[in-house]
């Protein structure tokens, strides 16, 4: 076990800037999950880690060593992969065995090492299969087998569970979550979905474009998001999103002028957000009327959808129109297009700078 | 789905209609060595001789060198599956997995290789060979053969590879493989039907070969391949052509049980399980 430390990593493919210089301390037996969309740059990260692609300039430590310059081999890690990689001619417990064998360990001690491993995951029954005998849910062990048995310095998982259906899903990211506990290994977690990163992680790495847009606790993150993407990317349903107008601490928004709580000396234009469970049915310290253009039920729960005037999403400077969505508890009926009345507290806006997405 | 009896009768009509495309040449061949002169020359033919006469093989066994010519061929084969799966194998690999400059243009060249006519190739070959001193010898087979092989069969394997999730060698090598331990141990376990296949076009090539064979070797009997034997059984005046055919009887035979070695190695689907 180890803590790693990533120094100004940066790499490209040519004139393709796919990391920006990324620094992340990650601390000892610490499970961090690197979050973001497609293409954002995880896999490249956790690979650079890894030691399977260079980094184009940077650092990275692993404990006390640089292992910047080091073969896979040599940095001590596991990798579990999106799509398992099981050796497909060997059996279970040679492929759990191999990197032990790889290293030359002796035979009686790989024998009890991955019998331990295989008691771990569950999996002893199925030793003398070959993979292509398994559920996808038995690979998935098998792979987690082959990072555990070697007992590595850290576990590095890209997108290990986005090839379960959804139930076993939600089950072997519990069990993921109990092995870490149990054993203690730092880890780095990949994934595009940020119920999982919320799930999961001690801390998440969000990242967009190559650049780390926020790093923080899951409650940090949904409580205080640093910017407008990552407040748009964690939560479900995602945070709401209006243009408006602020003049002398007063917002222009929903058709009336609010008073923010919180002394702001920005003017002119701004993003404000509102969570969908902020919004409550009925009065409000601030109230406004809407007429729902759909109502999902949900049970006791609804999503209400509405329009409003400066609706936006996320990120798109052109402000494209979108309908806002109130998740509010009611298990009465809640007919489409009658007026209702929604309200708020201004205290749970979040305020953007209209250029940057910078939280003001 | 269950087939209906039309398209039961349909799709054996056509596999028995392809066979006998395929196997009359063969019944034909076996046909002709079991006849007597004769009978091969009477009209209208006879689909089965009247006197099938079972000692021509031992006796075209006993009157040419068959085993030697055997030998020769099986020997330039050899050599020349050896050399050419080794090239194809490294080369295939190489365009499959790292993206270098200029590594497709260079891909299409080597493929272009295979479209030029032995018979263009022949006369460099010759020129380059005898300045080696190498003509006469089987050696000329080995390389020559490798040449006509060794395109086709780097584009071959280049597909298999294709076939192969880089994730298999990046975790052999996070396992503690170096790359050439991950292609060794992992990727070549894997690609068996691909290099079954692709030694077996090889060896196939090299043992259909006649036109490098008459050019380099026609001067030493000693090294005559199966085929260049063969031709010279071919008389001025009297062609014996059931002797001939029990001769090619003999010649086929070692393909038929090299594919048969093969063919369980021949079967796909080896990746199976090692995705999701
Ligand atoms: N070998 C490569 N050559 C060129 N571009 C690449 C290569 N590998 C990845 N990329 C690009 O780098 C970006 C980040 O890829 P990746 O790290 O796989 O994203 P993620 O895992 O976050 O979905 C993508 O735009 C991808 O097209
Ligand atoms: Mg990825």
């Amino acid at each position: 076990m180890a803590n790693i430390s990533i120094r100004n990593v940066s790499k490209s493919y040519g004139a393709l800037n796919v990391l920006r210089p990324f620094s992340l301390e990650i601390e000892n037996g610490e499970f961090v999950v690197l979050v973001g969309p497609s293409g954002c740059g995880k896999s490249t990260m956790l690979k650079i880690l890894a030691g399977l692609e260079p980094a184009t300039e940077g650092q990275i430590f692993i404990g006390d060593r640089e292992v910047t310059d080091l073969a896979p081999g040599d940095r001590d890690i596991a990798m579990v992969f999106q799509n398992y990689a099981l050796y497909p001619h060997l059996t279970v417990r040679q492929n759990i065995g191999f990197g032990l064998k790889m290293r030359g360990t002796d035979k009686t001690e790989i024998d009890r090492r991955v019998d331990d491993a295989a008691r771990i995951l569950e999996v002893t029954p199925y030793l003398d299969r070959k993979p292509k005998d398994l559920s996808g849910g038995q690979r998935q062990r098998v792979a987690l087998g082959r990072a555990i048995v070697r007992q590595p310095q850290a576990f590095l998982m890209d997108e290990p569970l986005s090839n379960l259906d959804a139930k076993l899903r939600v089950h072997m990211r519990a069990e993921i979550g109990a092995l870490h506990k149990r054993i203690g290994v730092t880890t780095v977690y990949v994934t595009h979905d940020q119920v999982e990163a919320m799930t999961m992680a001690d801390r998440v790495v969000i990242m967009q474009g190559g650049l780390i847009q926020q790093i923080a606790a899951p409650d940090e993150l949904f409580n205080n998001p640093a910017n407008l993407f990552v407040a748009g990317f964690i939560g479900s349903p995602g945070m709401n999103f209006l243009n408006a107008e602020l003049r002398d601490g007063q917002l222009t928004a929903f058709g009336q002028q609010i008073s923010l709580p919180r002394a702001t000396t920005h003017q002119g234009p701004v993003v404000v957000g509102l969570r969908p469970e902020h919004l409550t049915l009925g009065e409000g310290p601030v109230t406004f009327s809407v007429r729902p253009t759909l109502v999902e039920s949900l049970g006791s729960e609804k999503y209400v959808y509405f329009e409003a005037e400066g609706a936006r999403i996320a990120d798109g400077e052109d402000s494209k129109s979108k309908g806002l969505i109130a998740r509010v508890s009611h298990s009465g009926a809640l007919p489409r297009n009658e007026e209702i009345r929604l309200g708020f507290d201004p205290a749970q806006l979040y305020l953007f700078n209209f250029k940057t997405g910078e939280r003001l | 789905m269950k087939r209906t009896f039309a398209q039961s009768l349909a799709l054996y009509a056509t596999v028995i209609f392809t066979l006998l495309m395929i196997l009359f040449p063969v019944y034909w061949l076996v046909v002709t060595a079991l006849s007597t002169t004769n009978e091969l020359y009477r009209l209208p033919p006879t689909f089965w001789p009247t006197d099938p006469q079972w000692d021509i093989f031992a006796r075209v066994w006993a009157a040419k060198p068959i085993l030697m010519w055997l030998w020769n061929s099986m020997l330039a084969a050899v050599g020349s599956v050896a050399l050419s799966m080794l090239v194809s194998v490294s080369a295939g690999y190489a365009l499959s997995r790292y993206s270098m400059r200029g590594g497709a243009t260079m891909g299409l060249f080597v493929l272009t290789a295979k479209m030029l006519p032995a018979t263009l190739l022949v006369i460099p070959l010759f020129s380059i060979f005898s300045s080696f001193g190498l003509i006469g010898s089987l050696w000329t087979l080995v390389l020559a053969h490798s040449t006509m092989i060794i395109p086709f069969a780097t584009w071959m394997l280049k597909g298999y590879f294709d076939t192969i999730p880089k994730e298999l060698e990046q975790a052999a090598m996070v396992d503690g493989c170096s790359p050439i331990g991950a292609m060794v141990r992992v990727v070549l376990p894997i690609a068996t039907p691909g290099l079954a296949a692709t030694a077996l076009y090889a060896f196939v090539l090299s043992w259909a070969d006649y036109a490098y064979a008459r050019t380099f070797l026609v001067n030493s009997p000693d090294n005559w391949t199966a085929n260049l034997g063969i031709t010279t059984m071919q008389g001025e005046y009297v062609t014996y052509w059931n002797d001939i055919s029990a001769a090619s009887v003999f010649i086929a035979l070692p393909i038929i049980a090299i594919y048969l070695f093969l063919e369980r190695y021949l079967v796909g689907g080896l990746t199976a399980g090692a995705e999701k």
